[in-house]
């Protein structure tokens, strides 16, 4: 069902390892970075650029926190027979407000995140996402009364 | 919440917006994507934004202390580098100590997330950790952890089963 994992060079550990913290703001990052790992910039783009196409980097950008950038965003539960479950899947990924969108085995199975210029552009696409989905047969707004942590870093 | 702070909200919503300038906006719209593999990165980008490469960078280094930017980095496919399950795992905390065991959550280094949602009818869980594991067992063994550490031990470790989609915010 998975394919087999993909082995990773030493160099393309510290890569992705380096990679997960702020990329420094400097005019030549890459040569900042290929210093602090002592290899040479062209090599460090090229490991990069094939780390991309492999599909192990997704992409390198900018994570900002949405509400401080005039932003909201919310967690979103939904109940759907495991039979249309595909189908709205699809259906809600349309819309660009949907960031995360994940099957999890529970009563509740459908699991998206929203971010959106309001709270109400959100309500809108929920009203929407429920109109237009009748095999929905629950959906649950849980935005976030406080954050404790987010900072995805993994060590390879 | 109440008429109030609902209003009050909305008010910090737009007044969030309004400090935000249209070129903040563009740029931090740019940013979210990905960024260019070439030598001076930066230039590249401030050529499309019709501002300057030393101006741009200073407007980084400004959203990373004021927070508005967590960070500049690589977002990797966690299955691929061999985190092939994630769980969100779902605590039932009294709400009087949600945020101590929040706090002590976030202490964990395999959660990657931790907040506070409301409890709903039906549904007694307030806490909700992003935990990555190897195996699906590394993931159940640290929820065991943190009851262990926190004392409450009523939650439910959801794996995904299928990922439809993750992606970058389209500001």
């Amino acid at each position: 069902m998975v394919k087999k994992q993909r082995s990773l060079s030493a160099i393309d550990k510290k890569i992705i390892n380096r990679l997960q913290r702020d990329i420094p703001f400097v005019k030549k990052p890459w040569s900042a970075i290929a210093r602090e790992l002592e290899i040479d910039e062209a090599r460090l783009l090229k490991r990069i650029g094939l780390l991309k196409k492999i599909g192990v980097i997704r992409r390198i950008s900018a994570t900002f926190n949405p509400q401080k950038v005039g932003f909201t965003s919310t967690l979103v539960a939904a109940k759907v027979a495991s039979r249309d479950i595909d189908k709205v899947a699809k259906r809600i990924n349309a819309y660009e407000e949907i960031t995360h969108n994940y099957k999890r085995d529970s009563e509740y199975n459908l699991w998206f995140t929203l971010v959106a210029r309001s709270k109400n552009r959100i309500s809108q696409v929920l009203r929407e996402i429920k109109r237009d989905n009748k095999e929905i047969k629950k959906l649950v707004n849980l935005p976030a009364k406080r954050l404790f942590k987010i900072g995805v870093k993994f060590k390879v | 919440m109440t008429a109030l702070a609902v209003i009050a909200s909305e008010v910090r919503e737009a007044v969030s917006k309004e400090t935000m300038n249209n070129i903040d906006k563009k740029i931090i719209s740019l940013l979210a994507q990905d960024i260019p593999l070439v030598e001076r990165p930066f230039e590249a980008l401030a050529s499309k934004l019709g501002t300057q490469e030393a101006e741009l960078i200073k407007k980084l280094k400004a959203y990373k202390k004021s927070g508005q930017m967590r960070k500049l980095a690589a977002v990797s496919n966690h299955r691929k580098i061999g985190f092939k399950y994630n769980a969100m795992v779902v605590w039932n905390i009294p709400e009087d100590k949600s945020e101590k065991t929040g706090e002590i959550m976030a202490t964990f280094n395999g959660v990657s997330h931790c907040y506070q949602r409301s409890k709903f009818q039906g549904w007694k869980y307030n806490l909700y950790t992003m935990i990555h594991g190897k195996t699906k067992k590394e993931c159940f063994d640290l929820a065991a952890k943190i009851a262990k550490k926190t004392g409450f031990e009523d939650n439910m470790v959801l794996f995904s089963s299928k990922e439809y989609k993750k992606t970058g915010v389209k500001y």
